[in-house]
């Protein structure tokens, strides 16, 4: 799982800097409020030796009033990242792996979160929406084409909000 | 509650671990020897401690000879992936159309699915570089297969192959992860011996599964 080392050579070779943007706007109530929603994602990061593709399942699990929390996998099934946004916008690592590194987590699944399917206003977000259940975030050295395979309204346990509950990154 | 959870215990087989594998395995790879090739439909539940009910997905597992596998999920989204003895390659259907990805680390999809084609021909003896294995019998004769290699330990604590217990068949592999979260996949409609269409196994456009599925089903 050397995805990390990739990124990371990427983005030294061809810099972060993308030109702010706001975040996407979405149809209102195109998504639940509460709600477990499910997600299939093709990520391309760009290297200096070409492009490389990995698929990865998202379970968003969104709540009105404490936040979201969304949980990454790999095809077989193992956690790569988890991370809980609060209301306010703050991410708190849940769960890191040896591809996604935390501060990875923070500053781009969270940051990526917010912008698609966030309520707090940012000022960077690389998003687009293509369809109503299919987005893009195109940034200078990866992209990340999701979408959105099955949505489950209801209450989501509200454990899964609480950032004191996660492993230590 | 109580008296549900009394119940279910005693539903669960007692299994003892046996304290020589090998005369198993061996016979395992023995039984298996025979099977030219194997189609096999697949429930898998990732069970998340968070999650009141586990999060479920569909597919479909073919291999055949030499070394070739396809393991595709159906539902709730359609991925393809495809192994043989040189290459893997990965579809996905997205915009009503197949698109073939440009994999990030084939290498390390390639061992996965070799190692997933090992264990259904019954060939756990070649997974011992990598895995410490054990074995229990009871109602069904349970495969544990450790990693030897601590990073990997990391994600994946343990994987149990549940075997009939005449070792005729795989009902179930559940992996389990050192925080006590589990993905389990269930085998059903298995079908030994089968005879697949040109271009199951194809890495450049393989055959849609419900052609597949249509060939298998109308087989004698």
């Amino acid at each position: 799982m050397r995805l990390n080392l990739l990124l990371l050579a990427a983005a030294v070779l061809t810099g972060c800097a993308t030109a702010p943007r706001t975040q996407i706007q979405r149809t209102p109530n195109s998504f639940p409020a509460d709600a477990l929603i499910i997600q299939r994602g093709v990520l391309t990061v760009f290297t200096p030796l070409g492009r490389r593709q990995f698929t990865l399942n998202g379970y968003l699990a969104s709540s009105s009033t404490k936040g979201q929390r969304l949980i990454v996998t790999e095809n077989f099934g193992s956690v790569l990242a988890d991370v809980l946004v609060k209301p306010d916008g703050k991410a708190h690592v849940m769960r890191s792996s040896r591809a996604f590194k935390p501060q990875w987590i923070e500053n781009y699944i969270a940051a990526d979160l917010q912008c698609l399917f966030g309520n707090s206003q940012q000022t960077d977000c690389p998003g687009r929406m293509i369809t109503a259940n299919h987005f893009l975030i195109e940034r200078l050295w990866y992209k990340l084409e999701l979408h959105i395979v099955d949505t489950k309204a209801g209450l989501q346990p509200s454990e899964m909000f609480d950032p004191t509950k996660g492993e230590k990154p | 509650m109580l008296a549900a959870l009394v119940v279910r215990a005693e539903d669960a087989p007692a299994l003892k671990p046996v304290s020589d594998p090998k005369p198993i395995l061996a016979e395992l790879q023995q039984k298996m020897s025979t099977l030219t090739s194997v189609y096999l439909e697949f429930t898998q539940e990732r069970q998340l401690k968070l999650f009141a009910e586990p999060l479920r997905s569909e597919g479909v597992m073919m291999i055949d000879q030499p070394g070739m596998i396809r393991w595709e999920t159906t539902a709730p989204f359609q991925s393809i992936l495809l192994g043989n003895q040189k290459s893997v390659a990965q579809f996905e259907f997205a915009d009503g159309k197949w698109k073939k990805l440009k994999l990030g680390f084939p290498q390390m999809l390639k061992r996965a699915m070799d190692q997933m084609t090992l264990m259904h021909q019954g060939k756990l003896g070649a997974l011992t570089s990598d895995f410490t294995l054990s074995v229990s019998t009871g109602a069904v004769t349970v495969v544990t297969m450790v990693p030897k290699d601590e990073n990997v330990r990391s994600m994946l604590a343990a994987l149990d192959i549940h075997l009939q217990p005449d070792l005729s068949a795989t009902r179930e592999v559940v992996m389990r992860e050192p925080g006590g979260d589990l993905t389990r996949i269930i085998f059903s409609r298995e079908k030994r011996s089968v005879k697949f269409p040109e271009k199951t196994f194809d890495q450049t456009k393989p055959l849609e599964i419900a052609a597949i599925k249509a060939a298998v089903n109308n087989a004698p």
